[in-house]
């Protein structure tokens, strides 16, 4: 892309996507140990995810003062319009990631117990594929490609169905024994905020497509839902 | 832009001044009670392209314009074509107010009096009346209409040469950077009555604001180098538009 004639005002705009690319970084990786925590039960790094989300929050407060600024004093037209308003979207997004790891982090102090073999390999197969859509998502935004964006918008089916999987597998482990209960309760939350991830990482893909293109992105995804566990 | 009427329309309209040639093979169709922008960087050929429609390029001897431009489907482009009348029907207001020096009154009343379209005072008191009302100006000036033009200030002088453009009921108006000499809340006054102004008249603006045109158009066509390189929907043409060029002209990366 040709750079701007004023020097400064593409620097605001590179600064925009630089601190966005920053902010997934750090979302990337809360997720990722907040889900090493609770599958190994490691306190130090569940305090360590719950003790970084503060920079979540600056980097959305950040962006967003950039994002203001650039609209006051710019008043970016075209591409650059649609990169400030995703921006800021695509913020919001991470930063609710940012929550929904913290609050999976702060269950492992509930667990009594090591989540069973089985139960944590459905968990890693659920979140290696939203981990995998995170990355691949916040790739496409720092390459400006749609079709990477439109493969993780079509996948929230996959995600929804692992999810369901490991649902179902919490719900026969506790009616083993009712001493599962409690694990059980917590580990049926951080599968849904799983979900929840899942769900914005689909939302910035949608922001990507957008900024890419200038459309919104069009069709509808099937979503085949297992009524046994809906909840 | 589908099922509008096109008001004036333009095909292979290519403009010399001598040697040079200033306008390319436009063809761009004008919607009828719409406002189009027209935008692009300096001698694009834009002012030259509306000056054209009113036949303004006449006065110049150099100029040379060929090809057709219809309103309504009429032909107004030839020698044989009487440019008084094509320029009743099209009006213009341009950069810089220039009333002419007379009092407010005569500066509305002019027109309409070499038009013969009042039959008596009263008929062209009321023209001069309605004339500023559209014009928002009316308030302003109804107590000194006898006190010269060019002693209002320059938004009130724009909006005087506004009503005058109208006192003669002209069917498109011309307006070339209009606001380009005025302050943000005249600017505002002006672009209100714009508003105003195209649910009787078409309205073509060429302007070098680009928030300007984003804010008053339903259309904007962008030239470049005298080629018009492309015309679309507002919206658009601000927020995703098609061409390469017209997206690096408006987010400032023209290189």
């Amino acid at each position: 892309m040709t750079e701007h004639i004023v020097k400064s005002y593409e620097g605001q705009l590179q600064e925009l996507t630089n601190t966005i690319i920053k902010m997934g970084a750090l979302a990337e990786s809360q997720f990722s140990n907040s889900m090493i925590a609770l599958l190994k039960r490691d306190q130090d790094l569940a305090d360590k995810v719950s003790g970084k989300d503060f920079l979540m929050n600056e980097f959305d407060i950040k962006i967003e003062n950039l994002v203001i600024n650039l609209i006051a004093l710019r008043q970016p037209m075209g591409i650059d319009l649609r990169e400030t308003v995703s921006s800021m979207r695509i913020s919001s997004e991470l930063e609710r990631i940012g929550d929904l790891s913290k609050n999976i982090a702060k269950r492992v102090r509930h667990l009594t117990f090591d989540v069973p073999g089985e139960i944590a390999d459905s968990f890693k197969r659920a979140s290696n594929v939203v981990q995998k859509n995170l990355k691949d998502v916040l790739d496409s935004y720092s390459k400006r490609t749609k079709d990477t964006a439109f493969r993780v918008w079509n996948s929230d089916l996959q995600v929804d169905e692992l999810v369901n999987l490991v649902m179902a597998e919490l719900l026969d482990f506790m009616k083993k024994n009712e001493k599962n209960l409690e694990i059980s309760t917590h580990l049926l939350f951080a599968a849904k905020h799983i979900e929840r991830i899942g769900d914005h990482v689909t939302n910035i893909s949608e922001n990507v497509y957008f900024l890419v293109t200038g459309d919104q992105i069009k069709g509808t995804r099937s979503k085949k839902v297992d009524k046994s566990v809906e909840t | 832009m589908v099922n509008e009427k096109i008001k004036i329309s333009t095909r292979n309209l290519n403009v010399y001044y001598g040697i040079k040639q200033a306008l390319f093979d436009i063809n761009l169709d004008l919607f009828e009670k719409k406002v189009t922008a027209l935008i692009g960087p300096s001698g694009c050929g834009k002012s030259t392209f509306i000056r054209c429609l009113n036949r303004m390029n006449d006065v110049i001897d150099i100029c040379k314009v060929e090809g057709s431009i219809k309103v309504d489907g009429e032909e107004i482009n030839g020698k044989e074509i009487d440019v008084n009348v094509v320029r009743e029907r099209i009006g213009m207001v341009f950069q810089k107010p220039n009333p002419f020096p007379k009092s407010i009154y005569d500066n509305i009343a002019y027109g309409p009096r070499i038009h013969g379209l009042a039959n008596n005072q009263d008929d062209l008191d009321r023209i001069v009346e309605n004339s500023l009302k559209k014009a928002a100006l009316w308030e302003e000036v109804k107590d000194r209409l006898n006190q010269p033009g060019t002693g209002l200030s320059g938004g009130q002088q724009q909006r005087l040469c506004i009503a005058r453009a109208i006192s003669i009921n002209p069917e498109v108006i011309l307006m070339d950077e209009p606001c380009s000499a005025l302050d943000p809340i005249a600017t505002a006054k002006i672009e209100e009555l714009i508003d105003e102004l195209k649910k009787s008249y078409t309205i073509v603006i060429v302007t070098h604001s680009m928030s300007q045109a984003a804010r008053v158009s339903q259309n904007t066509g962008f030239f470049h180098l005298g080629k018009l390189l492309e015309f679309n929907l507002t919206e658009k043409i601000f927020k995703n538009p098609d061409n390469k060029m017209t997206q690096d002209y408006i987010t400032g990366r023209f290189g």
